[in-house]
């Protein structure tokens, strides 16, 4: 597999939302505009890179029975360190995403690649796998989020700490709430994975005549 | 011990020395700075929150008092002079909201009048609770120009406050940090 390869991979083939199926528990939370989406992935992209760097680095310094705990640990201290210096360093971009940096620890995404792929290759290809699957799963998210957003709130790209008030495409008072809500994560996900497994059927059908 | 095993141990061991190491050595270059980063949010919050002060002062005695007459939630008491005179008082109360504790901020003139109120930090439900910062909610009337004489409550308990739409807990704990500071007010005024 070429590099650019891997990287199309991440972001079409094998999205870690849309066709992996993984990291579902931050992606109905963070999936309710579209500043919260880039944010979640922008963040996830950078540990990401990160620990499929280093995972790959150690990859045969640490023995197959412990690899889990192991990666465990690496990864949490990734997201420590840069949660630390985000508050540090950035304290304004910390205060709008600082809450979704301790949910990165718990996103399978970060585990699946340190195990499926990182522990199998090279530093570059992994460094590679994981901006490719950053950049796959702020995509989905994106996608999501203004999904949600704009049928919920008549308006998409609401980024106030920005000083940005966003697209309004219909009255607020006409938004379906429900939208915004935890159910709306549900359907709105549902409907785009139905979507996306109808496309890439007929996709397939064709390709085998 | 089996030689496999022990190097499974130690291997593990090592990694968790390495992270915990490096993990101290960042806390121990970002935590000042945070803590800078907060005296500075906080200053700044101050002050917005009583713009007429120059400084600001704490007064324990006040917040143990305002705190046993049932203002449980408050956490900090500010005094805010202009040159001599005191011209007023800034609470910060520290609120359960819905998913996070709600750090709010409320200034009161001596005259009884809510000066500023702001919220200075919390971590609500993205795109739902967290609205509480925004000026929609935050910055209404019923709230920046409530007085001492108030009792607030959201629009749903029989009161004046727009909460934030399916947000209503999170609102709630606002409006009662606003009310525990406007008593914490009157003890202040009473006093001088």
């Amino acid at each position: 597999m070429s590099k650019w390869q891997i990287f199309k991979n991440g972001v079409f083939n094998e999205n870690p939302i849309f066709r992996l199926v993984l990291g579902m528990c931050s992606t109905l939370a963070v999936s309710s505009a579209v500043v919260n989406g880039l944010g979640m992935g922008l963040a996830t992209t950078a540990v990401l890179v990160g620990s499929n760097v280093i995972i790959s680095l150690l990859r045969n310094v640490i023995p197959k029975e412990i690899r889990i705990p192991a990666y465990v640990v690496i990864i949490a201290t990734f997201v420590t360190i840069v949660d630390k210096l985000m508050a540090a360093n950035t304290p304004e971009l910390h205060k709008v995403l600082g809450i979704f940096i301790p949910l990165i620890v718990v996103n399978c995404i970060i585990l699946a690649r340190a195990e499926a792929f990182a522990s199998k290759n090279t530093v570059g290809r992994s460094a590679i796998d994981g901006l490719g699957m950053g950049i796959g799963f702020t995509l989905a998210l994106t996608v999501l989020g203004a999904i949600r957003e704009l049928l919920g709130t008549g308006t998409v790209l609401v980024a106030k700490d920005f000083g940005f008030s966003g697209f309004s495409i219909f009255p607020k008072e006409n938004g379906i709430l429900l939208m915004v809500l935890q159910p709306g994560a549900f359907i709105t996900l549902g409907l785009v994975l139905a979507g996306i497994n109808w496309w890439a059927r007929k996709k397939e059908e064709k390709k085998h005549g | 011990m089996d030689k496999q095993g022990f190097r499974l141990v130690l291997v593990l061991t090592i990694i968790c020395i390495i992270a915990g190491a490096v993990l101290a050595f960042v806390n121990s270059v970002t935590e000042p700075k945070i803590k800078a980063q907060e005296a500075l949010a906080m200053k700044k919050a101050l002050q917005e929150t009583l713009p007429e002060a120059s400084e600001f002062q704490p007064d324990e005695s006040l917040l143990k008092e305002a705190q046993q007459a049932g203002g449980t939630d408050l956490s900090e008491l500010f005094i805010g002079f202009k040159g001599e005179e005191k011209i007023g008082v800034v609470l910060i109360a520290d609120l359960r909201g819905y998913s996070s504790v709600i750090r709010l901020v409320t200034g009161v003139s001596r005259d009884g009048r809510v000066m500023g109120v702001k919220v200075l930090s919390q971590s609500e439900t993205p795109g739902l609770g967290n609205k509480i910062s925004e000026k929609e909610f935050i910055e209404q009337p019923a709230l920046q120009q409530a007085t001492i004489e108030e009792q607030l409550s959201v629009i749903k308990d029989g009161g004046s406050v727009q909460a934030v739409t399916g947000a209503t807990i999170s609102s709630r704990a606002v409006v009662k940090g606003v009310n525990q500071s406007l008593a914490a007010a009157r003890l202040f005024m009473q006093k001088d």
